[in-house]
Protein backbone atom coordinates (compact mmCIF):
# COMPACT_ATOMS: atom_id res chain seq x y z
CA UNK A 1 0.00 0.00 0.00
CA UNK A 2 1.69 2.99 -0.87
CA UNK A 3 2.61 5.51 2.01
CA UNK A 4 0.52 8.06 1.50
CA UNK A 5 -2.79 6.37 1.02
CA UNK A 6 -2.07 4.64 4.58
CA UNK A 7 -1.64 8.00 5.55
CA UNK A 8 -4.63 9.80 4.51
CA UNK A 9 -6.60 6.34 5.61
CA UNK A 10 -5.08 6.84 9.44
CA UNK A 11 -6.09 10.60 8.91
CA UNK A 12 -9.49 10.17 8.15
CA UNK A 13 -10.02 7.53 10.15
CA UNK A 14 -8.33 9.85 13.56
CA UNK A 15 -11.38 12.29 11.72
CA UNK A 16 -13.83 10.57 12.21
CA UNK A 17 -14.28 10.02 16.18
CA UNK A 18 -13.29 13.20 16.54
CA UNK A 19 -16.24 14.86 14.69
CA UNK A 20 -18.70 12.62 16.23
CA UNK A 21 -17.13 13.30 19.67
CA UNK A 22 -17.63 17.27 18.48
CA UNK A 23 -21.78 16.35 17.53
CA UNK A 24 -22.20 14.36 20.31
CA UNK A 25 -20.62 17.00 22.87
CA UNK A 26 -22.69 20.24 20.83
CA UNK A 27 -25.47 17.54 21.37
CA UNK A 28 -25.39 17.37 24.67
CA UNK A 29 -24.70 21.18 25.19
CA UNK A 30 -27.95 22.16 23.22
CA UNK A 31 -29.75 19.46 25.70
CA UNK A 32 -28.43 20.98 28.92
CA UNK A 33 -29.14 24.08 27.74
CA UNK A 34 -32.64 23.42 26.35
CA UNK A 35 -33.83 21.61 29.44
CA UNK A 36 -36.89 23.30 30.74
CA UNK A 37 -36.32 24.71 34.05
CA UNK A 38 -39.20 24.01 36.67
CA UNK A 39 -41.83 26.21 36.38
CA UNK A 40 -42.73 29.30 38.77
CA UNK A 41 -46.03 28.26 40.23
CA UNK A 42 -48.62 31.11 39.39
CA UNK A 43 -49.38 33.51 41.82
CA UNK A 44 -52.62 35.02 40.06
CA UNK A 45 -55.84 33.21 39.51
CA UNK A 46 -58.84 34.63 37.06
CA UNK A 47 -61.45 33.38 38.96
CA UNK A 48 -63.90 34.48 36.12
CA UNK A 49 -66.63 36.34 36.24
CA UNK A 50 -68.10 38.28 39.55
CA UNK A 51 -71.31 36.54 39.08
CA UNK A 52 -70.11 33.02 39.39
CA UNK A 53 -69.54 34.38 42.92
CA UNK A 54 -73.11 35.66 43.88
CA UNK A 55 -73.02 36.80 47.85
CA UNK A 56 -72.67 33.63 50.53
CA UNK A 57 -70.75 31.77 48.19
CA UNK A 58 -67.41 30.40 49.27
CA UNK A 59 -65.20 28.88 46.72
CA UNK A 60 -61.69 26.56 47.40
CA UNK A 61 -59.54 27.85 44.45
CA UNK A 62 -57.37 24.53 45.25
CA UNK A 63 -54.88 25.57 42.95
CA UNK A 64 -53.94 28.52 44.56
CA UNK A 65 -54.61 26.60 48.39
CA UNK A 66 -57.12 29.59 48.91
CA UNK A 67 -60.89 30.21 49.73
CA UNK A 68 -63.30 33.19 48.15
CA UNK A 69 -65.22 34.43 49.88
CA UNK A 70 -68.34 37.04 49.10
CA UNK A 71 -70.03 37.87 52.04
CA UNK A 72 -72.14 41.15 53.12
CA UNK A 73 -68.85 43.41 53.22
CA UNK A 74 -67.68 42.09 49.13
CA UNK A 75 -65.15 39.69 48.14
CA UNK A 76 -62.30 38.65 50.20
CA UNK A 77 -59.85 35.36 50.08
CA UNK A 78 -57.91 33.00 52.84
CA UNK A 79 -54.85 31.12 52.44
CA UNK A 80 -56.02 27.44 53.36
CA UNK A 81 -52.42 26.99 54.21
CA UNK A 82 -52.50 25.70 57.48
CA UNK A 83 -50.65 28.59 59.57
CA UNK A 84 -49.14 25.62 62.09
CA UNK A 85 -47.26 23.51 59.53
CA UNK A 86 -48.06 24.64 56.11
CA UNK A 87 -50.47 21.84 55.62
CA UNK A 88 -53.42 22.74 53.00
CA UNK A 89 -56.87 23.02 55.01
CA UNK A 90 -60.28 21.66 53.80
CA UNK A 91 -63.22 24.04 54.05
CA UNK A 92 -65.64 22.90 56.62
CA UNK A 93 -69.31 24.26 56.75
CA UNK A 94 -68.50 28.15 57.61
CA UNK A 95 -64.75 27.22 59.18
CA UNK A 96 -61.59 25.53 57.89
CA UNK A 97 -60.27 22.45 59.46
CA UNK A 98 -56.76 21.29 59.14
CA UNK A 99 -56.48 17.41 58.03
CA UNK A 100 -52.99 17.20 59.61
CA UNK A 101 -52.68 18.10 63.21
CA UNK A 102 -56.31 19.07 63.53
CA UNK A 103 -56.07 23.19 63.89
CA UNK A 104 -59.30 24.91 63.42
CA UNK A 105 -59.95 28.07 61.98
CA UNK A 106 -63.63 30.35 62.14
CA UNK A 107 -64.94 32.02 58.99
CA UNK A 108 -62.66 35.06 59.54
CA UNK A 109 -59.57 33.13 59.49
CA UNK A 110 -58.77 32.94 63.38
CA UNK A 111 -58.07 29.73 64.91
CA UNK A 112 -60.50 28.10 66.94
CA UNK A 113 -58.45 25.13 68.23
CA UNK A 114 -54.71 24.59 68.47
CA UNK A 115 -51.74 23.16 67.54
CA UNK A 116 -52.14 26.15 65.06
CA UNK A 117 -52.15 29.84 67.46
CA UNK A 118 -51.98 32.18 63.88
CA UNK A 119 -54.91 33.14 61.71
CA UNK A 120 -55.16 32.56 58.19
CA UNK A 121 -53.16 34.86 55.79
CA UNK A 122 -56.02 37.35 54.09
CA UNK A 123 -54.94 37.19 50.36
CA UNK A 124 -55.60 40.00 48.21
CA UNK A 125 -58.78 40.05 45.91
CA UNK A 126 -59.66 42.38 42.83
CA UNK A 127 -62.47 42.57 40.29
CA UNK A 128 -60.72 43.91 37.18
CA UNK A 129 -62.65 46.39 34.60
CA UNK A 130 -64.11 43.35 33.07
CA UNK A 131 -65.50 42.03 36.15
CA UNK A 132 -63.50 39.13 36.57
CA UNK A 133 -62.45 38.12 40.08
CA UNK A 134 -58.81 37.63 39.98
CA UNK A 135 -57.17 36.51 43.76
CA UNK A 136 -53.52 36.89 44.17
CA UNK A 137 -51.72 34.04 46.51
CA UNK B 1 17.17 14.44 17.04
CA UNK B 2 15.74 12.22 14.04
CA UNK B 3 11.87 13.74 13.05
CA UNK B 4 8.78 12.02 14.10
CA UNK B 5 7.09 9.76 11.37
CA UNK B 6 4.16 11.32 10.31
CA UNK B 7 2.41 7.19 10.20
CA UNK B 8 3.28 7.27 13.50
CA UNK B 9 1.66 10.58 14.64
CA UNK B 10 -1.52 9.53 12.57
CA UNK B 11 -2.22 6.30 14.63
CA UNK B 12 -1.72 8.25 18.08
CA UNK B 13 -4.34 10.92 16.99
CA UNK B 14 -6.17 7.92 15.97
CA UNK B 15 -6.19 6.30 19.13
CA UNK B 16 -6.43 9.67 21.12
CA UNK B 17 -9.53 10.33 19.20
CA UNK B 18 -11.01 6.87 19.60
CA UNK B 19 -10.60 7.03 23.38
CA UNK B 20 -11.98 10.28 23.22
CA UNK B 21 -15.32 9.28 21.34
CA UNK B 22 -15.29 6.20 23.85
CA UNK B 23 -15.17 8.78 26.76
CA UNK B 24 -18.04 10.84 25.73
CA UNK B 25 -20.25 8.13 24.39
CA UNK B 26 -19.69 6.73 28.20
CA UNK B 27 -20.69 9.36 29.92
CA UNK B 28 -23.90 9.59 27.45
CA UNK B 29 -24.78 6.37 28.52
CA UNK B 30 -24.39 7.39 31.89
CA UNK B 31 -26.67 10.35 31.72
CA UNK B 32 -29.20 8.61 29.89
CA UNK B 33 -29.88 5.82 32.79
CA UNK B 34 -30.16 8.20 35.21
CA UNK B 35 -33.51 9.28 35.64
CA UNK B 36 -36.01 11.98 34.92
CA UNK B 37 -36.49 13.69 38.48
CA UNK B 38 -39.62 14.05 39.82
CA UNK B 39 -39.12 17.33 41.75
CA UNK B 40 -41.36 18.28 45.01
CA UNK B 41 -40.58 21.53 46.82
CA UNK B 42 -42.29 21.00 50.56
CA UNK B 43 -43.93 23.58 52.35
CA UNK B 44 -42.00 23.25 55.16
CA UNK B 45 -38.43 22.81 54.22
CA UNK B 46 -38.92 25.09 50.70
CA UNK B 47 -35.95 22.64 49.23
CA UNK B 48 -36.46 21.08 46.09
CA UNK B 49 -36.12 17.01 46.57
CA UNK B 50 -35.53 14.29 44.00
CA UNK B 51 -36.87 11.03 46.58
CA UNK B 52 -40.50 11.04 44.71
CA UNK B 53 -38.24 9.34 41.63
CA UNK B 54 -37.88 6.43 42.61
CA UNK B 55 -40.07 6.53 45.92
CA UNK B 56 -43.51 7.86 44.23
CA UNK B 57 -45.54 4.38 44.93
CA UNK B 58 -44.62 4.71 48.53
CA UNK B 59 -48.06 5.79 50.42
CA UNK B 60 -48.43 8.60 52.76
CA UNK B 61 -46.73 7.94 55.74
CA UNK B 62 -49.72 9.12 57.82
CA UNK B 63 -52.26 12.20 57.40
CA UNK B 64 -50.63 14.41 59.72
CA UNK B 65 -47.53 14.04 57.54
CA UNK B 66 -48.20 14.65 53.98
CA UNK B 67 -45.65 14.52 51.37
CA UNK B 68 -46.40 17.89 50.07
CA UNK B 69 -45.90 19.77 53.48
CA UNK B 70 -43.01 17.50 55.04
CA UNK B 71 -41.21 16.08 52.10
CA UNK B 72 -39.33 12.95 53.13
CA UNK B 73 -35.86 14.71 53.62
CA UNK B 74 -36.72 16.22 56.92
CA UNK B 75 -37.86 12.80 58.53
CA UNK B 76 -35.07 10.73 56.67
CA UNK B 77 -31.88 12.42 55.80
CA UNK B 78 -30.38 11.95 52.29
CA UNK B 79 -29.19 13.46 49.95
CA UNK B 80 -32.19 15.40 48.63
CA UNK B 81 -31.16 16.06 44.89
CA UNK B 82 -29.47 12.78 44.23
CA UNK B 83 -30.88 10.56 41.26
CA UNK B 84 -27.97 7.47 42.12
CA UNK B 85 -29.29 5.10 44.82
CA UNK B 86 -26.23 4.88 47.06
CA UNK B 87 -25.47 8.35 46.92
CA UNK B 88 -28.97 9.62 47.88
CA UNK B 89 -29.25 6.83 50.45
CA UNK B 90 -25.58 7.43 51.78
CA UNK B 91 -26.74 10.05 54.55
CA UNK B 92 -29.84 9.09 55.63
CA UNK B 93 -30.63 8.96 59.34
CA UNK B 94 -30.91 5.29 61.17
CA UNK B 95 -30.59 3.74 57.45
CA UNK B 96 -34.79 2.95 56.73
CA UNK B 97 -35.64 3.58 59.94
CA UNK B 98 -35.65 7.22 61.16
CA UNK B 99 -37.27 6.65 64.31
CA UNK B 100 -34.75 4.79 65.81
CA UNK B 101 -33.67 6.10 69.28
CA UNK B 102 -30.44 6.78 68.43
CA UNK B 103 -31.45 9.51 66.05
CA UNK B 104 -34.83 10.19 66.75
CA UNK B 105 -34.56 14.10 68.28
CA UNK B 106 -32.79 14.67 64.24
CA UNK B 107 -35.69 13.04 62.79
CA UNK B 108 -38.84 13.57 64.37
CA UNK B 109 -38.02 17.41 64.10
CA UNK B 110 -36.62 18.05 68.07
CA UNK B 111 -37.87 20.94 69.25
CA UNK B 112 -40.28 21.65 66.59
CA UNK B 113 -42.56 18.44 66.63
CA UNK B 114 -42.00 16.22 69.04
CA UNK B 115 -39.43 16.98 71.42
CA UNK B 116 -40.57 19.73 74.48
CA UNK B 117 -42.45 19.74 76.95
CA UNK B 118 -45.77 17.89 78.41
CA UNK B 119 -47.58 21.68 79.05
CA UNK B 120 -46.29 22.18 74.74
CA UNK B 121 -48.05 18.35 74.27
CA UNK B 122 -44.81 17.52 72.70
CA UNK B 123 -42.70 15.58 74.61
CA UNK B 124 -43.30 12.39 73.02
CA UNK B 125 -39.65 11.27 72.63
CA UNK B 126 -38.93 12.16 76.52
CA UNK B 127 -41.61 10.36 77.23
CA UNK B 128 -40.41 7.04 75.15
CA UNK B 129 -36.81 7.45 76.19
CA UNK B 130 -37.85 7.40 79.55
CA UNK B 131 -40.46 4.62 79.52
CA UNK B 132 -39.67 0.98 80.74
CA UNK B 133 -39.80 0.21 77.19
CA UNK B 134 -36.94 2.02 76.22
CA UNK B 135 -34.75 1.41 79.57
CA UNK B 136 -36.14 -2.24 80.90
CA UNK B 137 -34.54 -1.29 84.08
CA UNK B 138 -37.32 -3.09 86.06
CA UNK B 139 -35.78 -7.04 84.61
CA UNK B 140 -31.86 -5.64 85.08
CA UNK B 141 -31.79 -4.23 88.32
CA UNK B 142 -34.37 -7.48 89.19
CA UNK B 143 -31.88 -9.99 87.97
CA UNK B 144 -28.82 -8.09 89.66
CA UNK B 145 -30.04 -8.32 92.45
CA UNK B 146 -30.88 -12.07 92.39
CA UNK B 147 -27.88 -12.56 91.12
CA UNK B 148 -26.03 -10.66 94.07
CA UNK B 149 -24.91 -7.69 92.11
CA UNK B 150 -26.57 -5.13 93.85
CA UNK B 151 -27.92 -5.43 97.53
CA UNK B 152 -31.50 -3.71 96.61
CA UNK B 153 -33.61 -3.04 94.12
CA UNK B 154 -33.23 0.74 93.71
CA UNK B 155 -32.60 1.01 89.54
CA UNK B 156 -29.12 1.84 88.73
CA UNK B 157 -29.07 0.58 84.95
CA UNK B 158 -30.72 0.74 81.93
CA UNK B 159 -30.57 -0.51 78.29
CA UNK B 160 -29.84 3.00 77.34
CA UNK B 161 -27.81 5.52 79.57
CA UNK B 162 -30.75 8.40 80.04
CA UNK B 163 -31.34 11.02 83.31
CA UNK B 164 -34.72 12.71 84.20
CA UNK B 165 -33.97 16.37 85.46
CA UNK B 166 -37.86 16.53 86.69
CA UNK B 167 -37.90 13.30 88.51
CA UNK B 168 -41.01 12.61 90.35
CA UNK B 169 -40.23 8.67 91.25
CA UNK B 170 -36.68 9.40 92.78
CA UNK B 171 -35.23 8.25 90.01
CA UNK B 172 -32.98 10.71 88.37
CA UNK B 173 -30.28 8.56 86.04
CA UNK B 174 -30.08 5.17 84.97
CA UNK B 175 -26.62 4.18 83.49
CA UNK B 176 -26.28 1.77 80.57
CA UNK B 177 -25.99 -1.61 81.25
CA UNK B 178 -22.63 -3.25 80.27
CA UNK B 179 -23.30 -6.97 80.32
CA UNK B 180 -19.04 -7.58 79.73
CA UNK B 181 -18.50 -5.45 82.90
CA UNK B 182 -20.52 -8.23 85.30
CA UNK B 183 -18.01 -10.70 86.92
CA UNK B 184 -21.06 -13.03 87.26
CA UNK B 185 -20.95 -15.27 83.95
CA UNK B 186 -25.25 -15.53 84.41
CA UNK B 187 -25.47 -11.90 84.11
CA UNK B 188 -23.07 -11.58 81.03
CA UNK B 189 -25.75 -14.47 79.48
CA UNK B 190 -29.06 -12.45 80.41
CA UNK B 191 -26.76 -9.25 78.89
CA UNK B 192 -26.36 -11.31 75.57
CA UNK B 193 -30.16 -13.74 75.54
CA UNK B 194 -32.26 -11.36 76.94
CA UNK B 195 -32.26 -7.67 75.73
CA UNK B 196 -33.66 -7.86 72.59
CA UNK B 197 -37.46 -6.66 73.70
CA UNK B 198 -36.46 -2.82 74.59
CA UNK B 199 -37.67 -0.46 72.20
CA UNK B 200 -33.78 0.22 70.36
CA UNK B 201 -32.80 -3.37 70.44
CA UNK B 202 -33.01 -5.56 67.38
CA UNK B 203 -35.62 -8.02 67.37
CA UNK B 204 -34.85 -11.77 67.69
CA UNK B 205 -35.20 -13.15 64.26
CA UNK B 206 -38.37 -14.77 63.07
CA UNK B 207 -41.81 -13.43 61.86
CA UNK B 208 -43.17 -13.76 65.29
CA UNK B 209 -40.84 -10.93 66.56
CA UNK B 210 -41.04 -8.54 63.63
CA UNK B 211 -40.74 -5.23 64.39
CA UNK B 212 -38.87 -2.36 63.83
CA UNK B 213 -36.95 0.15 66.11
CA UNK B 214 -37.63 2.99 68.17
CA UNK B 215 -41.30 4.76 67.60
CA UNK B 216 -41.91 2.56 64.62
CA UNK B 217 -41.65 -0.38 66.68
CA UNK B 218 -44.90 0.32 67.51
CA UNK B 219 -46.07 3.04 65.57
CA UNK B 220 -45.17 0.93 62.17
CA UNK B 221 -47.00 -2.20 62.37
CA UNK B 222 -45.06 -4.91 60.37
CA UNK B 223 -48.66 -6.43 59.28
CA UNK B 224 -48.87 -3.30 57.04
CA UNK B 225 -45.65 -4.14 55.20
CA UNK B 226 -45.99 -3.44 51.74
CA UNK B 227 -45.56 -5.88 48.72
CA UNK B 228 -42.02 -5.73 47.50
CA UNK B 229 -41.24 -3.60 44.57
CA UNK B 230 -37.76 -2.14 43.33
CA UNK B 231 -38.14 0.88 45.51
CA UNK B 232 -39.72 -0.07 49.04
CA UNK B 233 -38.28 -3.40 49.62
CA UNK B 234 -41.12 -4.49 51.46
CA UNK B 235 -40.68 -1.73 53.90
CA UNK B 236 -43.89 -0.43 55.86
CA UNK B 237 -44.46 3.43 55.28
CA UNK B 238 -46.53 4.39 57.92
CA UNK B 239 -47.21 5.49 61.21
CA UNK B 240 -50.55 5.14 63.24
CA UNK B 241 -52.10 4.79 66.67
CA UNK B 242 -54.10 2.19 65.27
CA UNK B 243 -51.48 -0.60 66.60
CA UNK B 244 -53.30 -3.85 66.53
CA UNK B 245 -52.73 -6.42 69.46
CA UNK B 246 -50.50 -8.41 67.20
CA UNK B 247 -47.59 -5.64 67.13
CA UNK B 248 -48.12 -5.68 70.64
CA UNK B 249 -47.34 -9.07 70.70
CA UNK B 250 -43.98 -9.28 68.89
CA UNK B 251 -42.73 -8.75 72.23
CA UNK B 252 -45.08 -9.58 74.56
CA UNK B 253 -46.19 -12.98 73.67
CA UNK B 254 -42.48 -14.62 72.65
CA UNK B 255 -41.70 -16.88 74.90
CA UNK B 256 -40.53 -17.07 78.56
CA UNK B 257 -37.28 -16.82 80.09
CA UNK B 258 -35.41 -19.72 81.39
CA UNK B 259 -33.89 -18.31 84.65
CA UNK B 260 -31.75 -21.42 85.38
CA UNK B 261 -29.96 -20.95 81.99
CA UNK B 262 -30.71 -17.65 82.04
CA UNK B 263 -32.06 -17.87 78.32
CA UNK B 264 -34.51 -16.92 76.51
CA UNK B 265 -37.25 -19.85 75.72
CA UNK B 266 -38.88 -18.92 72.01
CA UNK B 267 -42.77 -20.36 71.75
CA UNK B 268 -42.32 -23.08 69.77
CA UNK B 269 -46.00 -22.51 68.89
CA UNK B 270 -48.25 -20.91 65.93
CA UNK B 271 -50.75 -18.63 67.00
CA UNK B 272 -53.83 -19.33 65.01
CA UNK B 273 -56.69 -18.86 67.70
CA UNK B 274 -56.39 -15.90 69.48
CA UNK B 275 -58.66 -16.88 72.98
CA UNK B 276 -56.15 -20.54 72.91
CA UNK B 277 -53.03 -19.76 71.41
CA UNK B 278 -52.03 -16.36 71.76
CA UNK B 279 -51.33 -16.04 75.47
CA UNK B 280 -49.06 -17.50 77.51
CA UNK B 281 -51.23 -20.70 78.23
CA UNK B 282 -51.34 -20.64 82.06
CA UNK B 283 -53.09 -17.10 82.30
CA UNK B 284 -56.88 -16.27 83.21
CA UNK B 285 -58.39 -13.95 80.44
CA UNK B 286 -61.64 -12.51 80.36
CA UNK B 287 -63.34 -11.50 77.22
CA UNK B 288 -62.01 -7.97 76.80
CA UNK B 289 -58.13 -9.59 76.96
CA UNK B 290 -58.51 -11.47 74.32
CA UNK B 291 -61.18 -9.95 71.93
CA UNK B 292 -60.04 -5.94 72.53
CA UNK B 293 -56.58 -4.94 71.18
CA UNK B 294 -54.01 -3.64 74.03
CA UNK B 295 -53.95 -0.16 73.29
CA UNK B 296 -58.15 -0.32 73.73
CA UNK B 297 -57.58 -0.41 77.63
CA UNK B 298 -53.75 0.93 78.23
CA UNK B 299 -53.65 4.01 78.36
CA UNK B 300 -50.58 6.23 76.37
CA UNK B 301 -48.53 7.15 79.49
CA UNK B 302 -48.44 3.45 80.18
CA UNK B 303 -47.15 2.09 76.94
CA UNK B 304 -45.33 5.22 75.34
CA UNK B 305 -44.04 6.77 79.52
CA UNK B 306 -45.49 9.50 81.58
CA UNK B 307 -42.01 11.34 81.33
CA UNK B 308 -40.50 9.98 84.32
CA UNK B 309 -38.11 6.97 84.64
CA UNK B 310 -39.77 4.52 86.63
CA UNK B 311 -38.49 0.91 88.42
CA UNK B 312 -40.40 -1.22 87.21
CA UNK B 313 -43.44 -2.07 85.13
CA UNK B 314 -46.23 -2.43 88.63
CA UNK B 315 -45.13 0.97 89.52
CA UNK B 316 -46.70 2.51 86.48
CA UNK B 317 -49.33 0.47 84.79
CA UNK B 318 -52.38 1.42 86.52
CA UNK B 319 -55.92 0.78 84.44
CA UNK B 320 -57.75 -2.28 85.67
CA UNK B 321 -61.25 -3.29 84.96
CA UNK B 322 -62.44 -1.07 87.52
CA UNK B 323 -61.53 1.87 85.04
CA UNK B 324 -63.88 1.64 82.80
CA UNK B 325 -66.27 -0.99 84.20
CA UNK B 326 -66.69 0.79 87.68
CA UNK B 327 -67.06 -0.87 91.43
CA UNK B 328 -69.79 -1.86 93.52
CA UNK B 329 -70.75 1.71 94.82
CA UNK B 330 -69.01 3.47 91.70
CA UNK B 331 -69.40 4.65 88.60
CA UNK B 332 -66.32 4.40 86.18
CA UNK B 333 -64.78 8.05 86.57
CA UNK B 334 -65.92 10.10 83.39
CA UNK B 335 -65.51 13.53 81.76
CA UNK B 336 -67.97 15.67 80.00
CA UNK B 337 -65.68 17.41 77.20
CA UNK B 338 -66.21 21.09 76.56
CA UNK B 339 -63.10 22.43 75.55
CA UNK B 340 -62.14 21.93 72.28
CA UNK B 341 -58.84 21.67 72.84
CA UNK B 342 -59.09 18.59 75.02
CA UNK B 343 -57.06 15.83 74.86
CA UNK B 344 -59.45 13.46 73.66
CA UNK B 345 -60.42 15.26 70.53
CA UNK B 346 -57.17 15.35 69.27
CA UNK B 347 -56.47 11.82 69.79
CA UNK B 348 -59.85 11.10 68.22
CA UNK B 349 -58.42 13.37 65.21
CA UNK B 350 -55.03 10.94 65.26
CA UNK B 351 -57.39 8.10 65.20
CA UNK B 352 -60.78 8.70 63.63
CA UNK B 353 -62.83 5.87 65.11
CA UNK B 354 -65.32 7.56 67.00
CA UNK B 355 -66.83 11.24 66.17
CA UNK B 356 -66.65 12.69 69.64
CA UNK B 357 -68.48 15.92 69.77
CA UNK B 358 -68.35 18.52 72.35
CA UNK B 359 -71.05 17.52 75.29
CA UNK B 360 -70.14 14.29 75.21
CA UNK B 361 -69.20 12.33 78.27
CA UNK B 362 -66.63 10.05 78.24
CA UNK B 363 -64.27 7.44 80.77
CA UNK B 364 -61.30 8.66 81.99
CA UNK B 365 -58.68 6.72 83.98
CA UNK B 366 -57.96 7.90 87.78
CA UNK B 367 -55.02 9.68 86.46
CA UNK B 368 -57.34 11.85 84.20
CA UNK B 369 -56.25 10.24 80.93
CA UNK B 370 -59.22 9.89 78.38
CA UNK B 371 -60.48 6.68 77.19
CA UNK B 372 -61.44 8.72 74.18
CA UNK B 373 -62.98 5.82 72.47
CA UNK B 374 -65.64 4.50 75.56
CA UNK B 375 -68.62 7.22 75.75
CA UNK B 376 -71.48 7.22 77.64
CA UNK B 377 -74.38 6.25 76.21
CA UNK B 378 -78.23 8.31 77.60
CA UNK B 379 -79.43 4.90 79.05
CA UNK B 380 -76.55 4.85 81.18
CA UNK B 381 -74.32 1.97 79.12
CA UNK B 382 -71.17 3.12 77.39
CA UNK B 383 -70.21 2.69 74.00
CA UNK B 384 -66.86 1.69 73.17
CA UNK B 385 -64.88 1.72 69.45
CA UNK B 386 -62.21 -0.60 68.42
CA UNK B 387 -59.27 1.74 67.92
CA UNK B 388 -57.55 -1.00 65.72
CA UNK B 389 -60.48 -3.00 64.41
CA UNK B 390 -63.20 -0.07 64.48
CA UNK B 391 -65.55 -2.75 66.08
CA UNK B 392 -68.31 -1.67 68.30
CA UNK B 393 -69.05 -3.00 71.55
CA UNK B 394 -71.25 -1.62 74.62
CA UNK B 395 -71.44 -2.56 78.24
CA UNK B 396 -72.34 -2.08 81.33
CA UNK B 397 -71.21 -0.18 84.81
CA UNK B 398 -71.14 -2.81 87.34
CA UNK B 399 -73.02 -0.71 89.77
CA UNK B 400 -76.62 -1.76 89.99
CA UNK B 401 -75.74 -5.68 88.80
CA UNK B 402 -75.82 -8.90 90.74
CA UNK B 403 -71.78 -8.15 90.97
CA UNK B 404 -70.74 -8.93 94.97
CA UNK B 405 -67.37 -8.35 94.30
CA UNK B 406 -65.48 -6.39 97.59
CA UNK B 407 -64.68 -2.66 95.82
CA UNK B 408 -61.30 -2.72 97.58
CA UNK B 409 -60.33 -6.28 95.65
CA UNK B 410 -60.18 -5.14 92.39
CA UNK B 411 -57.12 -6.32 90.71
CA UNK B 412 -58.14 -8.79 87.93
CA UNK B 413 -57.65 -12.08 89.68
CA UNK B 414 -60.57 -11.34 91.44
CA UNK B 415 -62.63 -10.70 88.48
CA UNK B 416 -60.92 -13.56 86.42
CA UNK B 417 -62.22 -15.75 89.36
CA UNK B 418 -65.88 -15.07 87.90
CA UNK B 419 -65.65 -13.97 84.56
CA UNK B 420 -62.70 -15.83 83.12
CA UNK B 421 -63.17 -17.17 79.63
CA UNK B 422 -63.24 -20.97 79.62
CA UNK B 423 -59.96 -22.16 77.30
CA UNK B 424 -59.34 -25.00 75.88
CA UNK B 425 -56.53 -25.56 77.44
CA UNK B 426 -55.00 -26.96 74.09
CA UNK B 427 -51.38 -26.14 75.77
CA UNK B 428 -50.28 -28.46 79.07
Amino acid sequence: MPTHNRRNFLKLAAASPLSASGILTLGGLLRYLSHPAHPTPSTEFNLGPAENHPPGSRTVVAEGSALLIHDENGFRALSLVCTHLGCTGEATGDGLLCPCHGSCFDADGQTHNDPATKPLHGLRVEINAKGRVALYA
Amino acid sequence: MQPERPDSFDLRLLIASGLLLLAIVLVWWQVERVPEPIALTPTLTGQTEYCLTCHADLPEISPSHPVETFGCIICHGGERLALEADLAHSTLRGGANPSDLTVVEQSCCGGDCHSGTSAQGRDHIQRVLTSLQSTYTGAITSVRYTFGAQPDLTPRFGALSITDTESKTGISALTAFDPAAETNPLLQKFGQSCLTCHLNAAPRQGAAYDRFTGCSACHSPTSLRLPQSSANLGRVHRLTTAIPYTQCNTCHNRGNYDLRLMDFIERADQPVKRLDDYYQPLAEFVQCEYTLDCIDCHTRSEAMGDGDLHPDQASFQYVQCKTCHGTLNELPLTKTLTDPNDLAFKLARLNPVIDLKPGDTIIITEQGEPLWNIRQLPDGRFEMVGKATRQYFTFRPVLGTACQQNPAEQESRYCHQCHAVERNHAHP
